[in-house]
């Protein structure tokens, strides 16, 4: 099935494809770039945790950090290392994973085709043995520690584990030295098998490319899966918080904090409008024009890494505040008291619009960056949308819709305080 | 894609590069001056305190409002250290008018806002507003207090502090606590008119959209300047201490990091980059497949040159145990380079690798801008194309001597406490 995608708004167009292999192919030939940006991805994150195909009797649990630890062994063949083979044209490759999602991408701008068999080929041809996975523990180890010395890290997993009872969304993405040493090449192959089949998967691609030839690669490199009815599992999470404050005081030049709301999970396109929602909450509540800030501002409690975001996946959906502070009692009073403000005297509609305008605006420059509109595409893809999808619902959001999100989710009860604070001198 | 450049004044350029497949705009302005420790402080609050606010939109709310309503435009400032030169710079960023929802003139509104925030902030007296004073310097403060909380940023830093002591690229762009303190609105004024006056200046504007009037608000904007401007020195090599020396320093940190600074008084910049590439700038390299990959002794170990210095770093994350075995295995890589040991298939990748990253500058905004200012601080303006041929040119030989001579300068070591 071959369908072109199309925004009423931008007049920016792409092809999505659904393959007899399974696979969801998007194309997004991008006239003027040079560039080539492809993601394979799959609905396969941290998060997943706990899983069954439909044939197996039990739910497999996996160690925490398996997801990645997954990624990084795919890049090696039974014959050779993946990144040898683009050396040998020159592009880019690379991969990350997230709660949700993992990606194998490459960037060029010569010979994309063949790096694009090549990308298509590792990633349907795993090769775990256990001295691989014996060295790589020392790789992921090097790279845990790393992450556990940034702050800006630390302060977001304290906050998520005060949100969060039981979702996995609590755990560092790359495990802990102990989870991940309890990883085996047979626990590898039960993921691999579940997760990367290609109908939980899709191929994104933008740039200098001609969709048949992009096909034409995928009629012969893709392997027919049969899809498996993968079925995910979460733990149940209820609606309160853990805890609403931690502190942790680290050797950090300037305190950080995270300051977020756990709001109720949403899928598919109801995510979307309320990603969309919580968004404009945040434009209202970090409006460098407002009161609020320019009070924060003037009384030095703020600068300008104030800022907002929304973070959401399967099963967790939080609207955060962050930034550097020395006094976070102070920011979380105040946006307290602006959230009560604005449920009781209304969003108002002159600053609801130049919000949107700036949201519009930003949506229409994505569009223009080849590596933002590959990830705008596989985004979309696995979240069970439309790439366009989102400047579509942008324009039918109201400041009702606003006001709503925020007297339904932004309440104290739901709100955790997270802050890195600098130790005495 | 339309590439001009003229000059519109004493050491002031204007490139305008017009590709029709961008959506928005991008005009910026860079001014060049020799970095001096003293005022770099009150040059980066003072152009910090442009891009907040203007006589016309006095207040951080009424421009960010303004800006707001055109569709998000944005404007900022920026300092950094090229060498031992500051760069200083206003750069702003607007949708282009063909995608104005209501019909409105972005392009108009943000000529006119960048215009006032270069040529006429909020200022008086001889001194700029007291409270966008207090609010930059304060924003300074915690610039400098944050530092250490990116701790590989924070290493590179210090490492640079060690191998280039005494020189003014020891310094951070922005100054210190002291620097920031001593600072004030009359003095950050003061050096925003020394800016304009003496500095070597060049804009750059890229867009779908062809526009007389930025050559028109520039060229009216500095006609009111006395210029007299000074030279500078984009290549400025750092001498080479008589005997490596290793610097450590105590942390909070779970991965101690190590920065390796090797100096070189080769001018042969296409090899000194290429080896650069070779060991340790893709996954491929020699840095990334033995230190990391077959003895896995770290996450990450990766490699950049600056020519301007005369300098080759190589950085990475380390347990404090096997920093000893990664700097010995790092320094046996370069050895083998020494010895003319880079395969075929090494020169290869690098210059694929190269070829592909040159291909891709113009497809951004940004790309082109920082490219033909690059080129232009160079010396000579070339194409990406023209570039790669250079690259192509690099022989064995011409690897081999480059990495002959870099000699180990310095190293700097951010250590954990707990392991002691």
């Amino acid at each position: 099935m071959k369908e072109i995608l199309s925004s009423s708004h931008t007049g920016d167009s792409c092809i999505h494809v659904k393959h007899k292999s399974g696979l969801d192919i998007y194309i997004a030939e991008m006239n003027g770039f040079s560039s080539i940006e492809a993601i394979f991805g799959t609905k396969y994150g941290s998060v997943n945790t706990m899983f069954r195909n439909r044939d197996d009797k039990e739910y497999t649990v996996v160690p925490e950090g398996i997801a990645h630890f997954l990624e990084h062994k795919l890049f090696e063949n039974e014959d050779c290392e993946v990144f040898e083979l683009y050396a040998k044209t020159g592009a880019s490759g690379n991969a990350y994973t997230s709660f949700d999602k993992t990606c194998y991408t490459f960037s060029c701008s010569k010979n994309y085709q063949e790096n694009l068999k090549i990308l298509l080929d590792f990633v349907q041809k795993p090769f775990f043995t256990q001295e691989s996975v014996d060295k790589e523990l020392g790789i992921i180890g090097q790279e845990i520690q790393m992450t556990n010395d940034s702050p800006e890290w630390r302060v977001m997993f304290n906050m998520l584990g005060c949100m969060y009872h039981a979702h996995p969304v609590r755990i560092d993405i790359a495990g802990t030295q102990e989870s991940i040493a309890q990883i085996t090449p047979e626990l590898l192959y039960k993921c691999y098998d579940s997760f990367y089949n290609l109908n939980n998967m899709v191929l994104s691609i933008a740039g200098n490319v001609k969709a048949d030839e992009v096909l034409a690669i995928c009629d012969e490199y893709l392997r027919p899966c049969e899809d498996k009815g993968l079925e995910m599992v979460f733990p149940e999470e209820p609606d309160n918080i853990v805890k609403r404050e931690i502190r942790e005081k680290e050797n950090v030049g300037a305190s950080i904090f995270n300051l977020g709301w756990k709001c109720r999970p949403a899928s598919g396109m109801d995510r979307l409008k309320k990603n969309i929602a919580a968004a404009m909450a945040g434009e209202f509540l970090t409006d460098v024009s407002s009161e609020m800030y320019q009070k924060m501002l003037m009384e030095g409690i703020i600068n300008s890494t104030f800022a907002y975001e929304v973070f959401s996946g399967d099963g967790f959906f939080s609207l955060i505040i962050s930034g550097e502070s020395e006094d976070s009692d102070s920011i979380r009073e105040n946006v307290i008291r602006e959230v009560k403000r604005f449920i009781s005297e209304g969003i108002p509609e002159k600053d609801f619009r130049r919000f949107q305008k700036g949201m519009y605006a930003g949506l229409v420059r994505e569009l223009n960056n080849v590596e933002m509109v590959a990830t705008v595409m596989s985004g979309a893809h696995m979240d069970g949308l439309s790439p366009f999808d989102t400047i579509d619902r942008l324009a039918e959001l109201t400041p009702q819709d606003v006001l709503d999100f925020m007297s339904s989710e932004l309440s104290d009860d739901k709100l955790v305080l997270s802050v890195i604070e600098r130790m005495a001198e | 894609m339309k590439y001009d450049r003229i000059e519109i004044g004493d050491k002031i350029g204007l490139t305008t590069i017009i590709d029709e497949k961008f959506k928005s705009s991008l005009l910026t302005v860079r001014f060049i001056i020799p970095l001096d420790k003293k005022s770099t402080s009150d040059n980066a609050i003072g152009f910090s305190i442009l891009s907040d606010a203007n006589s016309q939109h006095k207040t951080i709310a009424e421009l960010s409002e303004v800006l707001s309503e055109l569709y998000g435009s944005s404007i900022s400032s920026f300092t950094r250290k090229r060498g031992d030169l500051q760069i200083l710079g206003i750069t702003s960023s607007w949708l282009s008018n063909r995608y104005a929802i209501y019909g409105e003139d972005i392009q108009g509104g943000m000529l006119k806002i960048f215009s006032d925030c270069l040529f006429s902030p909020n200022a008086a007296d001889g001194a700029f507003d007291d409270e966008l004073f207090n609010i930059e310097q304060k924003e300074l403060f915690d610039r400098i207090e944050a530092e250490l909380n990116s701790k590989r940023s924070y290493a590179f830093a210090r490492a640079a502090a060690v191998a280039f002591r005494d020189e003014p690229a020891a310094n951070y762009s922005y100054g210190t606590r002291e620097t920031a303190e001593a600072s004030t609105a009359a003095s950050a004024y003061a050096a925003y008119r020394h800016i304009l006056e003496t500095a070597v200046i060049e804009a750059s504007y890229v867009s779908a959209d062809p526009d007389p009037k930025i050559e028109e608000m520039l060229r009216k904007g500095f006609a009111a300047v006395e210029r007299h401007p000074l030279p500078v020195q984009f290549i400025s090599r750092s001498p080479l201490k008589t005997e490596p020396e290793t610097v450590s320093e105590e942390f909070d940190v779970r991965q101690c990091k190590m920065v390796l600074t090797l100096k070189t008084p080769s001018e042969d910049i296409y090899a000194m980059k290429l080896l650069s590439i070779i060991l340790g700038e893709t996954a491929t390299s020699k840095l990334f497949r033995n230190v990391r990959e077959k003895l896995s002794l770290c996450y990450y170990c990766s490699c950049s040159v600056s020519m301007t210095k005369g300098t080759l770093i190589i950085d990475s994350g380390v347990e404090r145990s096997n920093i000893e075995k990664a700097k010995a295995e790092i320094l046996a890589q370069l050895d083998e380079a020494c010895r003319g040991e880079i395969t075929d298939e090494e020169i290869n990748s690098a210059l694929l690798y190269t070829d592909n990253a040159l291909c891709q500058i113009g497809d951004t905004m940004s790309s082109y801008s920082g490219w033909y200012f690059e080129r232009l601080c160079d010396g000579e303006v070339l194409t990406p194309q023209e570039i790669f041929s250079r690259y192509s040119s690099v022989t064995r030989e011409r690897l081999t001597e480059a990495a002959k001579s870099l000699k180990l300068d310095s190293v700097y070591l951010m250590l954990d406490k707990e392991a002691k």
